[in-house]
């Protein structure tokens, strides 16, 4: 075991949105053995979302953060869940997604990602990981991670939003996940954070 | 150059020869053509909340980091 393993083992990460990204990044760090995740999205599971989303067909209609704890707990039984059927604003994010790490940006409208960066840097201390710019089909090469600043990092190509004819597409979400799960890793290891952790042992 | 006439956006110099930078981070934004609602702004390295972008002046000189954010996840 390494001292990775440790670190991710006794480090929290606050996944805001359950979508295409959050669904993946969580099972991403599950899958890593991060010890504890805090969830957060409103929305049920429809069958549009299983064309990206890490959701199955039984699973339409459930609670979004109810099917991810599900599906985490069969991946990683020993990881600790805490969920939110919220919707996140500026009031509640540094209460919800205190305690943690990093914070992952997982959100699907622009103005959401607008918030919730702005928020963490502003009212929190933690790094956050956001991600604009993962539409359309194919090219995988034209997804990258950017170091912003000290606080924030950024996946995607910076361009291609979702619209009418751009739809998200598995294969290219899954990279932009793929990205943002390495660099929530990377942002925790970097860090090393040695926060007081909460009594839910 | 004037230091009023220059701003640094995203690293890049930027001259505003007539007029002299805009007077607010809201006027410049409006001027790039940013929506107000979908970008993380800091000046001089301070983030700026969104409400405040129509209160924050700009003198000229400043170093100024726009994020822009579009939808999708």
């Amino acid at each position: 075991m390494t001292p990775v393993f440790f670190e991710l083992r006794n480090s929290v990460v606050g996944v805001a949105g359950l979508g295409g990204l959050g669904s993946h990044v969580a099972a991403a760090l599950a899958r890593m053995g991060l010890g504890r995740l805090v969830i957060a999205d409103f929305d049920v599971v429809d069958t549009s979302n299983l064309n990206r989303q890490q959701y199955y067909f039984d699973q339409v209609g459930m609670a979004k953060v109810d099917a991810t704890v599900a599906n985490l707990r069969r991946i990683n039984p020993e990881i600790a869940v805490f969920g939110h059927q919220v919707r996140l604003t500026a009031e509640n994010i540094s209460e919800i997604f205190g305690g943690v790490d990093v914070v992952a940006e997982c959100f699907d409208r622009s103005e959401q990602k607008q918030m919730l960066v702005e928020t963490v840097l502003l009212r929190m201390d933690v790094p956050v990981v956001s991600v604009s710019g993962i539409a359309g089909y194919g090219r995988s090469n034209e997804i990258v991670t950017r170091r912003i600043s000290d606080r924030l990092v950024l996946v995607g190509d910076g361009v291609s939003g979702s619209g009418p004819g751009v739809p998200l597409t598995a294969g290219r979400v899954g990279v932009a996940a793929g990205h943002q799960a390495n660099a929530v890793l990377e942002m925790m290891l970097e860090n090393g954070r040695k926060k007081e952790r909460r009594s839910w042992q | 150059m004037a230091v009023s006439s220059v701003l640094k956006i995203n690293g890049l110099e930027r001259e505003f020869p007539s007029e002299g930078v805009p007077e607010t981070l809201l006027d410049l934004l409006n001027a790039l053509g940013i929506c107000h609602s979908t970008v993380v702004a800091e000046v001089n390295g301070r983030i700026i909340e969104r409400q405040n972008f129509v209160n924050t002046r700009l003198e000229g000189g400043e170093s100024i980091e726009l994020v822009r954010f579009v939808g999708g996840g």
